[in-house]
């Protein structure tokens, strides 16, 4: 199954487990702006995770895929519930589904993480990647720059 | 290999695992804006009182083109331009370099046309040296050198600083490194081009971007280049390119080498060997041991393995194992009509030489080191192998060009006639008969690398051509010998009017 297909299914998956609910909980808007994108080729694939133990597994509890636009690109994402959060995305500007990396696994396309948390001769941490979503919070906004 | 093979036997690795390992995570983030230890301060106050560290100075500026006076003639039959390679820039503000290997490359090229030489020195304008001329500081953090608040690295290209050595593919340049790209400059200008992405408009499209490359690639004689590069994983790359620097091939295989650091290797006619030195990296951190090279350690207990590849197809075929042993660099390999595999390297006992060079970097002047020394090596069909160590100090081995890859009669090599910083001797080993036809500089030089020309192609003809830095006057200069006769010195001396930074490799171009 190619990334493209993982978050068209992770995206219907959330919003089944949306009408699922029966108790009513507060939930918030998430904004999440994207900056120092070099090109409007190709789609920005966004996933969100719910924890470290999510994100380490690679389960998101939701997902996005939109147009890339040279400059900045901003994505929303809806009635999220209060808890820990990270963000990872991918610029996918040969828009083959993928992200693209060399022989020794590293991207060679554009990537990054929520707080503009970045790798340092190893993977980015989660720790600071990690932002919360309070209940009492209507919007949150979290920034970032891509790493080319 | 095809590439879908390349891509199933490659183990997946999860995104950033791999870039130069673990050891910077466990480096603690420092905040300071002073330097812990004043290297630079170190260092320039030794200098003042030991001229001979003048060779390991920062440089600030890069180097018009001038004129050099000239002693003796040039011969008629050496029109071209020689190009080097070395680390240049190696402070910025309140911070110096700790190894030798860390600063920024800076090339220097030598034009010899209508009896004349003129030098032009440049500073490689890398993504990383561009930036950092900019803010007037270092912003990254190097293998060995922590900096104030360093930006994060999320590549190896990011600080690749294109300082070991260069070479001519096809009409460009390239400055290469180790750890990452190849940098593409201009021939004329030495101006930055770009880091080369050597997949591109390939079937390997971006799968071998930014992939480790060696500074001593092997060109055949039809113009062909091997190459290979080693992952911190453990995993080493090969590559066939053609003369242009096209991709032909590429194989990966997990060598499982940890010993972090792999710098040449050799060809024959029909096989590639890559000789793994007995290394590995100190796991006990102390406080003063966090960095790259200084945690890079010589374990007696490992023997040197020879791993020997198919050139038609970059596969391994078969693998050796040499008493323990370190080299940087190998001097040639060829193959007998039996399947013999002999090469030549010039041979540590020890790493200390690696150490040695941090010491240097922060000026102090007695730090012996062991010696290499040439070694010959047989590797036999039936899997045994035999190591003679010659007595006589060699490092920087050369073969004329045109016999790379097949049987050689002579090693060119520099050689220390005393304790010096450097080299200060200028060697040809005949490898026939055991004869050593040599020069010694004298106690006032530091001598680098010389380069075999061979307009004729016939090995024992030509020049050997190289720099040395004469200490007491603080300028460099340009020599070139008779390779028939290196015993009367150099039969032409062209000297600056300043000194250049001591440098690694190089290379001549016939024009």
């Amino acid at each position: 199954m190619n990334t493209a297909t993982k978050f068209i299914t992770t995206i219907s998956a959330t919003l089944f487990s949306i009408f699922s609910f029966t108790t009513p909980v507060s939930a918030s808007d998430l904004e999440f702006e994207i900056l120092g994108v070099n090109s409007s080729n190709g789609k920005l694939y966004i996933q969100l995770f719910k924890g470290e133990k999510n994100y380490q597994q690679g389960k998101p509890v939701s997902a996005s895929a939109i147009s890339a636009k040279e400059g900045s690109v901003t994505v929303l994402f809806n009635n999220i519930e209060e808890g820990e959060y990270v963000l990872r995305f991918f610029h996918d500007e040969n828009d083959d589904g993928e992200m693209q990396k060399n022989l020794s696994g590293m991207p060679v396309e554009g990537y990054g993480f929520s707080n503009n948390a970045k790798p340092n001769f190893g993977p980015a941490s989660y720790n600071d990647m990690k932002f919360l979503v309070s209940a009492t919070d209507t919007k949150v906004r979290n920034q970032t720059t891509v790493i080319y | 290999m095809h590439r879908r093979q390349l891509i199933k036997s490659m183990i997946s690795l999860s995104a950033g695992s791999v870039l130069l390992n673990s050891p910077f995570n466990v480096l603690a983030k420092n905040s300071n804006s002073d330097p812990v230890v004043n290297y630079k301060a170190l260092f320039n106050k030794s200098l003042a009182s030991n001229p001979k560290l003048i060779g390991f100075a920062n440089i600030d500026h890069n180097f018009k083109p001038q004129v050099l006076s000239l002693e003796g003639s040039i011969p008629r039959d050496l029109k071209g331009t020689f190009y080097r390679n070395g680390p240049g820039k190696t402070e910025r503000g309140e911070f110096r370099y700790q190894h030798l290997f860390e600063g920024d490359g800076m090339l220097q090229s030598f034009s010899i046309a209508d009896g004349k030489i003129i030098h032009q020195g440049k500073f490689i304008e890398t993504p990383k040296f561009q930036k950092e001329q900019q803010a007037n500081k270092f912003l990254y953090s190097g293998p060995d050198t922590q900096i104030a608040n360093p930006l994060p690295v999320s590549s190896a290209d990011m600080v690749n600083t294109a300082n070991t050595n260069i070479i001519f593919v096809g009409d460009d340049l390239w400055a290469l490194w180790e750890a990452g790209s190849p940098t593409c400059v201009d021939p004329e200008t030495l101006k930055y081009e770009e880091q080369v992405n050597l997949g591109k408009k390939t079937q390997y499209q971006n799968s071998l971007k930014g992939l480790p490359f060696s500074a001593h690639p092997k060109i055949e004689p039809n113009g062909d280049i091997w190459n290979f590069g080693l992952n911190q994983s453990g995993h080493i790359v090969l590559y066939h390119l053609s003369d242009k620097g096209t991709v032909k091939n590429v194989g990966i295989i997990n060598a499982q080498y940890k010993g972090a650091m792999l710098h040449d290797f050799l060809m024959t006619e029909s096989h590639l060997l890559l000789i793994l030195p007995s290394l590995k990296k100190e796991q006990n951190i102390s406080s003063t041991q966090q960095g790259f090279f200084n945690r890079i350690v010589y374990d007696e207990n490992q023997p040197m393995r020879v791993l020997v590849f198919s050139k038609t197809d970059l596969a391994l075929k078969k693998q050796y194992e040499l008493p323990a042993g370190f080299a940087f660099h190998y001097g040639n390999a060829w193959e007998e009509r039996n399947g013999t595999i002999r090469f030549d390297a010039s041979l540590y006992p020890n790493v200390d030489v690696l150490h040695s060079m941090s010491r240097t970097m922060q000026g102090q002047v007695n730090n012996p080191h062991q010696e290499s020394k040439t070694a010959l090596f047989a590797l036999n069909p039936n899997g045994t192998a035999t190591q003679t160590i010659l007595n006589t100090i060699s490092e920087f081995p050369k073969v004329c060009d045109h016999i790379v890859g097949l049987r050689n009669k002579f090693i060119y090599h520099l050689s220390s006639s005393r304790n010096s910083l450097w080299s200060d001797t200028l060697c040809s080993l005949n490898v026939d008969s055991g004869k050593l036809d040599s020069f010694d500089f004298g106690k006032d030089f530091l001598v680098e690398e010389h380069v075999s020309v061979c307009p004729q192609r016939k090995e024992g003809t030509g020049y050997l051509i190289g720099t040395a830095l004469h200490v007491p006057s603080k300028r460099s200069c340009l020599n070139i010998f008779e390779a028939k006769n290196i015993a009367q010195g150099p039969i032409a001396r062209a000297w600056l009017s300043h000194h250049l930074p001591l440098g690694f490799h190089g290379n001549f171009k016939l024009s």
